[in-house]
Formats: C-alpha cells, sequence, structure tokens
C-alpha cells in the first residue's frame, strides 16, 4: 500500500458534559490510501460523523483529540484553528449531508466554488470564476456558465450537492471527506453523486472518506471498510471481504436487517436493543447487550481489534465464529 | 389469525381510488398566483381486504398527498375514494368522524408526531377516548395490553415521548394508531426515520402485526427495499400519476416501465456501475412535460411519448408507456450475495424476541 493520506491512529474524542465526559469516539485507528475510498459505515450515534469533524478540524468547541491524526504524514490534531483553516479546501475537503445548510445562500454558485481558488491557489477573481465554471461543467451541471451566476436557492437538491461536490474538489485536495452526501437526495439522484465522486477521484488521486450508514452503497463504491459501533471499530477490512465473510456479530446482523430488492427472507434479522449510553459505556465489548454469541468474558473485557485473516481485523471475543457453525452443524 | 382473508373477492376493496386529482395553488413572493402544482392528477387504485399496497416514487412525486387524500385528511378537487365501497366525499362531517376509527395514519417521524406534553398513556388513550372505545375503568388495561402488543413493557406508560429512542417512539405512534382498532393504516415513511438495526424491529413488527390483526395497509415510501419486503402490490408514481402498479413480484422482477426499471436500477448494492444512469432531474410539477412525463429522461421516448398521456390498463400489472411492448426485456437484476449460506447461517442467531427494549 502506497503511503497513506490519512492515518487515525488510537483516536479519541472527547466532550465534557454536565453529566461527565462524554467519549463519542473511543481509540479508533484506521488508513486511507491515494486513489482508494474507505466507507465508514455505522448507525447514529456510533461516531462516524464527529471523526469527519475531528479529521477537518471543525469539532464544536470543548472537543479534545487524543491520539493521532496525520495528513500526509504530518500530525494535524495538534495544530492551530489558523493552520487548519489553511488546510481545509486546500488539502483536505468535506462534503456534507445537507447541500442547503452547507451553501452560503448569499452567493452565486460560482462565487462559491471561485472562492476556494482564489485563497488557496491565489488565482485572481476572474480567473478564480472561469475555473469554477469549468468545475461546474466538470461535475455535469448543464449550462453551467449560467448556473454558476445562480443563487443556491434557485437550484435542486442534486445540483446544489454538484456544487458542494465542485467546490470540495476544486483545489484537488489529497483528500475529501463526504458525510452522508447522498442521504438527503432521491435514489436516481444519490446513484449520479455517487458516480460522480468515483470519477472524480480516479481523475484526481484523491482519498476519500465515505461516511454512511448504507451497506449498498459501501458495496458498490468502498474500497476498504471500517464498521463502527458506539465509537469503537468493530471489524476493519477490504470491501470484498467484508461482504464476503463478514467477522463481527454486529456486521452480521447489519448486513441482515436490511431487507433486500430479492425479498427473500420472510423475517428480517433483527438486532434487538439499542445502542449504550456512551457517558456508561458498559466495561466489555459495547455490543455484547445485543449480540446472541455473548459470553461472560465479552460483558467483562473489551475486545481488541486482532487479525482475523489478511487485512481483515475484527474486534471479538468470538472471532472467528464459523466454529459455532460447526457445533451446530 | 388469518384474518379477512375468507372475504377477498366477496365484498368491495378496502380502499378504491377512482380518477382522484388535487392540485395546490403556487403564487411568487408578491402572492400573484404562478399556477398550479398537480400533486395527484388523475389516480385510480384499489386496495384489497388484508393487503398491503406500497405507493413508491421520488420527492415530490405526490405520494404523500395521495395518502392523506385516501383518508380525507384533504380534499381532493375531483375524483371518488370508496372505503368499504361507501363514498367518503358523499359523507356528513359527523359520519366521517365516525368512520375515522376505522382508518389511521402513522407517520415519519416519531419526534414529531407525538405530544411532548403527553405521557405514553395519555397518548395511546387518546384515541380510545376519542371515538368511545372502552369505558374509562377498561381505560389503562387497554392501553397496558397494546404496549405489549407493540413490544412495549407496560410499565413505561407513565413516561413522557423523550424518555424514549425513535424506534420506541415509533412503536408509541403504532400503538396510538391500532388504539380505536382501524381496519386500514396508512404509514407514510414509517420506518424511513430509523437506524437500519431498529428499522428491521419495527418492520418485523408490523408485518406480525399486518398478518395477526388482518390490517390493510397503505404503505408510502421511497425506499424499494423495505416496499419489497412488506408489500403484496405496489404502484409507481412520478409528478402525480401512477406510471406502473401490480403485484410487488411481478414489478420488481419484470419491471415494464422505463422508470420503475431506472428506480430499480439505482438502488444501491447490485455491484459498481451496474446501473445506467438517470440523467437530470425531476421536472417541476407546475409545469410538467406533456403527455408522457417520464418522457424529458425517458432513453426511450419517442415522438408519440410527447403528444398523448400514456393510458393506464385498469387491472393486472399495467404500465402507463406507449413503448411497453417494444422495450428490449428488463435486466435481470443481480443482487449481491457475497456472504452466501455461511452468511444466512449466523444471521439466523439473530432471533426476533419481539421486546422494545
Amino acid at each position: 500500500m502506497a503511503d497513506p493520506v490519512l492515518e487515525l491512529r488510537d483516536v479519541t474524542i472527547s466532550f465534557p458534559t454536565d453529566r461527565g465526559l462524554l467519549r463519542p469516539v473511543d481509540g479508533i485507528s484506521f488508513a486511507v490510501a491515494p486513489g482508494r475510498t474507505t466507507a465508514v459505515v455505522g448507525e447514529s450515534g456510533c461516531g462516524k460523523s464527529v471523526t469527519a469533524l475531528a479529521i477537518m478540524g471543525l469539532l464544536p468547541s470543548g472537543g479534545r483529540i487524543g491520539g493521532s491524526i496525520r495528513l500526509a504524514g504530518r500530525e494535524v490534531s495538534t495544530l492551530t484553528p489558523e493552520e487548519w483553516r489553511g488546510k481545509r479546501g486546500g488539502e483536505m475537503a468535506m462534503v456534507f449531508q445537507e447541500p442547503m445548510t452547507s451553501l452560503n445562500p448569499a452567493f452565486t454558485a460560482g462565487e462559491q466554488v471561485a472562492e476556494a481558488l482564489r485563497i488557496h491557489q491565489r488565482l485572481d477573481p476572474k480567473a478564480a470564476f472561469d475555473r469554477a465554471v469549468e468545475m461546474l461543467a466538470r461535475v455535469r451541471i448543464p449550462d453551467a456558465a449560467r448556473r454558476a451566476r445562480q443563487y443556491p436557492h434557485q437550484l435542486s437538491g442534486g445540483m446544489r450537492q454538484r456544487v458542494m461536490i465542485a467546490m470540495a474538489l476544486a483545489c484537488r485536495p489529497r483528500l475529501l471527506i463526504a458525510d452522508e452526501p447522498t442521504t438527503a437526495l432521491d435514489v436516481t439522484v444519490q446513484a449520479q453523486i455517487l458516480a460522480l465522486i468515483d470519477e472524480m477521484k480516479r481523475e484526481t488521486g484523491t482519498a476519500v472518506v465515505l461516511i454512511t450508514h448504507d451497506l449498498g452503497v459501501v458495496a458498490d463504491h468502498a474500497d476498504d471498510v471500517v464498521v463502527m459501533y458506539a465509537g469503537r471499530v468493530a471489524e476493519r477490512a477490504p470491501a470484498e471481504q467484508l461482504f464476503a465473510t463478514p467477522q463481527h456479530p454486529y456486521t452480521i446482523g447489519l448486513l441482515g436487517a436490511a431487507p433486500k430488492l430479492e425479498g427473500g427472507a420472510a423475517r428480517l434479522a433483527s438486532i434487538e436493543g439499542t445502542v449504550p449510553d456512551l457517558l456508561h459505556p458498559p466495561a466489555g465489548c459495547r455490543f455484547a447487550a445485543r449480540c446472541p454469541f455473548a459470553i461472560e468474558k465479552c460483558r467483562e473485557q473489551s475486545p481488541p481489534l486482532g487479525e482475523v485473516l489478511p487485512g481483515h481485523n475484527v474486534a471479538c471475543w468470538r472471532a472467528p465464529l464459523d466454529t459455532l457453525l460447526e457445533v451446530a452443524a | 389469525m388469518s384474518g379477512a382473508g375468507g372475504k377477498i373477492g366477496v365484498t368491495a376493496p378496502m380502499l378504491e381510488l377512482r380518477d382522484v386529482a388535487r392540485a395546490f395553488p403556487v403564487r411568487d413572493a408578491l402572492g400573484r398566483s404562478k399556477g398550479a402544482v398537480r400533486a395527484v392528477d388523475g389516480v385510480s387504485l384499489s386496495v384489497p381486504r388484508g393487503s398491503v399496497l406500497a405507493i413508491v416514487g421520488e420527492s415530490g412525486c405526490g405520494k404523500s398527498t395521495l395518502g392523506r387524500l385516501a383518508l380525507r385528511l384533504i380534499e381532493p378537487d375531483s375524483g371518488s375514494i370508496l372505503f368499504e365501497g361507501e363514498d367518503l366525499r358523499s359523507l356528513s362531517a359527523a359520519a366521517l368522524r365516525a368512520r375515522r376509527r376505522d382508518m389511521q395514519l402513522i407517520f415519519q417521524d416519531p419526534f414529531a408526531s407525538l405530544d411532548p406534553r403527553m405521557t405514553v398513556e395519555q397518548a395511546v388513550a387518546e384515541p380510545l377516548r376519542l371515538h368511545g372505545i372502552v369505558p374509562r375503568a377498561k381505560e389503562r388495561d387497554r392501553v397496558a395490553e397494546l404496549l405489549s402488543r407493540v413490544g412495549l413493557r407496560p410499565e413505561l406508560a407513565r413516561r413522557w415521548p423523550h424518555e424514549f429512542s425513535g424506534g420506541q417512539r415509533q412503536r408509541i405512534a403504532i400503538a396510538r394508531a391500532l388504539a380505536s382498532g382501524p381496519k386500514l393504516i396508512v404509514g407514510d415513511e414509517p420506518v424511513s426515520a430509523l437506524d437500519v438495526s431498529v428499522q428491521a424491529q419495527v418492520i418485523n413488527l408490523l408485518q406480525d402485526l399486518i398478518r395477526e390483526l388482518g390490517l390493510t395497509f397503505v404503505l408510502i415510501s421511497h425506499d424499494l427495499g423495505v416496499v419489497r419486503h412488506i408489500a403484496d402490490r405496489v404502484a409507481v408514481m412520478y409528478l402525480g400519476r401512477i406510471v406502473e402498479e401490480g403485484p410487488a413480484a411481478e414489478v420488481f422482477g419484470n419491471p415494464k416501465h422505463p422508470y420503475t426499471r431506472a428506480l430499480l436500477a439505482a438502488v444501491p448494492g447490485q455491484g459498481r456501475g451496474a446501473a445506467a444512469l438517470l440523467e437530470g432531474d425531476v421536472p417541476s410539477p407546475i409545469n410538467p412535460p406533456s403527455g408522457c412525463r417520464f418522457r424529458t429522461r425517458c432513453p426511450h421516448a419517442e415522438a408519440i411519448c410527447a403528444e398523448q398521456v400514456p393510458p393506464l390498463a385498469d387491472h393486472g400489472h399495467r404500465a402507463a408507456c406507449h413503448l411497453q411492448h417494444q422495450l428490449p426485456p428488463a435486466i435481470a437484476r443481480h443482487e449481491r450475495d457475497a456472504g452466501g449460506e455461511r452468511l444466512k447461517r449466523l444471521q439466523a442467531f439473530f432471533s426476533d424476541q419481539r421486546t422494545g427494549e
């Protein structure tokens, strides 16, 4: 693997609250190589979005980062807000779920794309705007020259998300973080936007972190997958391998809980219960209370992330589960 | 257990819509009329007793408006809505109110659909009281029964909505909808706001309730996986009109309308680049294309598509497409089943206890 663009080592994120220290992310590690897409997948509260914000230096006030986050080999978790601002939009960029609230309603689409080019590439306003129109055409906004002079409210949801992508990729960042980039969009538009991100990634060699709750999106667009549960990495593997031989009970349950287009199973796999309270996380494995495979040890000791197959890591005392199948058979 | 199965075919359908239309006026910033959005434009549908009909489509296609029209929560401009053969539009206000106990609506957002100032017990008891269903003395027992029916411990009745997770709130909303003993429930994206693992719990619950109580269910959803999982029939809407309707297995297995095909192809999880992408966005419903409304995005469109509105047959697996008999056969969909037998056997450990904790 080429030198990673992004490397997280034992990253912890914490916030002081009235009820004690909240740790939405508790010791996660993964790396993203150039030109590859790493999906971070999990349900609400698993810590995937706050991880994205931490990488971008956008944590809400009071948030603290422990461990190490390296961008192209350089530590960023200790940057000053000023230094971090210099990286955002240039070396690293982000696309959010809701394009309406992340675009500025007072500026035209073209001006917003041009801004990054003026700041990071020091283009003069005219050249920056021309280049912005080019970018808008590249993300296949029809009639880009006219659209560039329109305001966000005059654009459809799909088009706004294209503007966001044009903005994010204008300066050819090393790293693009896409946080549920298509969740607010209709399925036909979602397909267009995800294909666009793939295409841009191939062209620019940008490393992509795709944050999503949709395993179908992961299967179609990710090279590597990090499955998060309650602030920890449950499983980490190349995408093909994760879908072929998922190891963590949470991953297995999640795959069975999503309804399939083929119909098929009369009943969906049901992961009973809900995620633990992160102000008072359980001592052992955080999934133990909902896990049909859990034994005493799971409730007492937190499982480390260990390699079960080459490149395939899982945090589960019971892995590999296949021995249980042999017993059952 | 098999509910109203025996009556099918003998009596009228539970719900029948005939050529229902509704437009909403649109005004500009100065209040001048800018025309109208024809949100639902001539829809005819029939929902047999004890069956599940799904209405699918993308945002703005009119599916939510149609759901509300079906319950006469909003008035149609034209057409008729028959509930057990009786035209809801001909009912007096009082008669309609009395009929309401037979039909209920479940909303998408369980955080907005429960009154934060009412305890769970009050929320679930409200419809009981409104329709005089049980004597006051029996109210508490009935609420407890309804809560356990949806997988919540009856002890939770004294709690407030904010004390519950999204999945639990949606169970409370379902208990509330069941309170009046309805025959028909319309669920408007009832599981869309939930995380996958919780969504599976609520889908399993809904399926159990539909089967055990013999409910007729209209599911409004944009999620084709959820629809495939619970619907008997599927109606696909595009810009206010039904473009295809039929038994779920046929619509999914052999989609006739190019829009249905595009919609199915766009569902992620079918392998990289599997989908022939649909270009562009949905046109404005204020000024929809002439003829077939999908023609501006349709890869097969011909001259006739702009000139004539394609008709939709009355029953069977029907599609509103001029070219449906000359289109290439639908591409057999190929969903990854990467995990195979091993995964199925491991998933079998996730048995379903029907609890809401």
